[in-house]
């Protein structure tokens, strides 16, 4: 008797995987979201070099500058962050957006050609080469926006490339709000 | 050496099924066998005993008659667990799988199979799919040749616009400030450029202006001519785009719904008379889509021809009117329009002030517009202006050939005139 149930143990063990999958798929939760720690926190030590030639090394003091700001960390061999790019150069030219850019794990000749190519909305720009700073700041990958308030509070977090409506419903209002 | 390995494949596969099969019925009679050495053995061990006198007589008697019993139950064993039917299969199983699955294998190829089938290597594909390697269009070589077209033609918009495309596909896809640059001074040269026009949208689009992107596509798609070639391109982003921005999606083009194949058949079962009127119906189909979505100008442009077709023609007037509103003409269209109103006009009668409205516009595109030079001529001469009319009609006359059946009506109305 007890050797049968023995054999009911895998049934059992898919029955529960199945009601687990199901569950996920149908309650409407986003799996790609993982959320974020930093929101609400002071923003992480931002110590990178500078991406550009000539530039003195980006610090925490950008941060907190009374102005709100956005930190991109993007890269010159991420896709996404080619979609995502028009939308920096336009907050930046357009609304006049201060954005710190950071190529993570990104060969720094590599990024500034990328930029070069596509144009350059970075008013400061860093070259995180061994991926420290992603580390620090909980980085899953590239493209991820922080906006951080003029406090150096983030407020923000998006992983995964922006797009125009986060501009236009999150973005913009933030750097109007924030000001 | 593929056709060696399926062989080889096959004769395994056979194999391990042949070889269970005799392997059972040998062993059956090994045990057999080896069940009957052991009971020998022990008859001849009695046998000895006996004549040794280690044995008394009778009870040597009773122990081979004990063996002799378990000899014939090891037979009797044997022969239950071999039936009869059961060695007859045994038998003929083996060589019939043998010869039945390669003929079965035969079979199914030479129904399937293909074997004068020529192999299909790269290069003999259709030209479409590759067209010669040597040439492929990439990016460096779009610009390259853009650049040395600007070199001697610094203003050309062709070339201005092809240096931004190629930019912007070596840029895998982003319109970058360089090529907006290239596809402005493209404008400038040629405010209408469709390529310039199409990548600026894209721009927009990527820019997060997605509202603007598609109001500069849709005015684009209004002024392309309905044959155009990046039509369907342009719709299809138009589509993804708006989708993307949340925006409700643009009215697809309605137009003619293009019939499918069983409708056509159907319409062919039909005699005439019924097929008038299924095409009919479905012109009224797309009359009232239009009443719901008066915006589509080539839709109009449809109905307007459809209208005319099935001689309709102050419906197909109207539905001219409608699709000048929503951008001009061309002098062919303008002709058919101009035909719809006079072909409602009685004879003798001059036409009407909206017909006139049309004819003028058809005059000034087409002075020699033979329509419009005749019954302009005869709205004049309703009008009472003679000398236009006269002016007209002479101009018409020298314009037609010698044996046009409406001379000696021209020639009529000219003397009147005069």
């Amino acid at each position: 008797m007890n050797r049968r149930l023995l054999f009911l143990l895998p049934l059992a063990t898919l029955a529960l995987m199945a009601g687990f999958f199901a569950w996920s798929l149908l309650a409407g939760r986003d799996p790609a979201s993982i959320g974020s720690v930093l929101v609400g926190r002071p923003a992480p030590r931002l110590e990178v070099k500078a991406l550009r030639d000539d530039e003195p090394p980006l610090t925490d003091a950008l941060l907190r500058t009374g102005k709100p700001t956005i930190v991109n960390f993007f890269a010159s061999w991420c896709t996404p962050c080619l979609a995502e790019h028009p939308l920096f150069t336009r907050l930046a030219t357009r609304d006049g957006a201060v954005i710190v850019g950071v190529a993570w794990k990104n060969k720094p000749p590599e990024a500034r050609a990328w930029l070069k190519r596509l144009g350059d909305p970075y008013k400061f720009a860093g070259a995180d080469l061994d991926g420290r700073t992603g580390l620090d700041w909980g980085l899953s990958g590239v493209p991820e926006t922080y906006l951080v308030d003029g406090q150096g509070i983030v407020r923000r977090h998006f992983r995964g490339p922006i797009t125009e409506r986060d501009v236009n419903e999150t973005i913009l209002p933030f750097l109007k709000g924030a000001k | 050496m593929l056709e060696f390995l399926l062989a080889l494949l096959t004769t395994v596969t056979v194999g391990a099924l042949l070889v269970p099969l005799l392997r059972t019925s040998a062993r059956r009679t090994e045990r057999l066998d080896s069940a009957l050495q052991i009971y020998r053995d022990q008859l001849a061990e009695i046998e000895r005993a006996r004549a040794d006198g280690t044995t008394p007589e009778t009870e040597a008697a009773a122990a081979r008659i004990e063996v002799e019993r378990r000899i014939l139950a090891a037979a009797n064993a044997a022969d239950a667990a071999t039936p009869k039917d059961s060695s007859a299969l045994h038998r003929f199983l083996p060589p019939a799988l043998a010869l039945l699955i390669p003929l079965l294998a035969l079979g199914v190829y030479l129904n399937v199979g293909r074997p004068g089938l020529p192999a299909a290597p790269f290069g003999t594909r259709p030209a479409a799919d590759h067209p010669n390697p040597n040439e492929q269009m990439t990016p460096e070589r779009l610009l390259a040749e853009a650049r040395a077209r600007l070199a001697q033609q610094p203003d050309d918009p062709d070339a201005l616009s092809a240096l931004g495309e190629a930019l912007v596909l070596e840029a895998d896809g982003s319109v970058t400030p360089e090529a907006i640059e290239a596809f402005n001074k493209a404008l400038a040269q040629r405010p209408d450029d469709p390529r310039a026009h199409y990548y600026l949208g894209l721009h927009e689009a990527q820019s997060g202006d997605s509202k603007a992107a598609v109001a500069r596509w849709q005015a684009l798609e209004a002024r392309s001519p309905p044959e155009a070639p990046w039509l369907p391109m342009l719709r299809a982003e138009i589509a993804r785009v708006s989708r993307a921005a949340g925006m409700p999606a643009p009215q697809a083009q309605t137009g003619m719904p293009t019939p499918t194949r069983d409708q056509v058949e159907a319409m062919q079962s039909l005699n005439p008379e019924q097929r008038q009127q299924a095409i009919r119906s479905m012109v009224e189909g797309l009359d009232l889509r239009l009443k719901e979505n008066p915006g589509d100008r080539a839709g109009w442009l449809r109905l307007a021809n459809a209208w005319r077709v099935l001689g309709e023609n102050a419906k197909a007037a109207d539905a001219y009117a409608k699709a000048d509103a929503l951008g001009p003409l061309d002098t062919k269209t303008l002709t058919d329009w101009a035909e719809a109103h006079v072909r409602q006009i009685a004879p003798g009668a001059p036409p009407p002030p909206e017909a006139v409205a049309v004819l003028e516009r058809l005059e000034k595109a087409e002075p020699r517009n033979a329509l419009a030079l005749f019954y302009l001529g005869a709205a004049s001469f309703a009008a009472g202006d003679k000398p236009a009319a006269l002016r007209r009609w002479k101009t018409l006359l020298q314009l037609l050939p010698a044996d046009a059946p409406i001379r000696g009506l021209l020639e009529e109305r000219i003397k009147a005139a005069e």
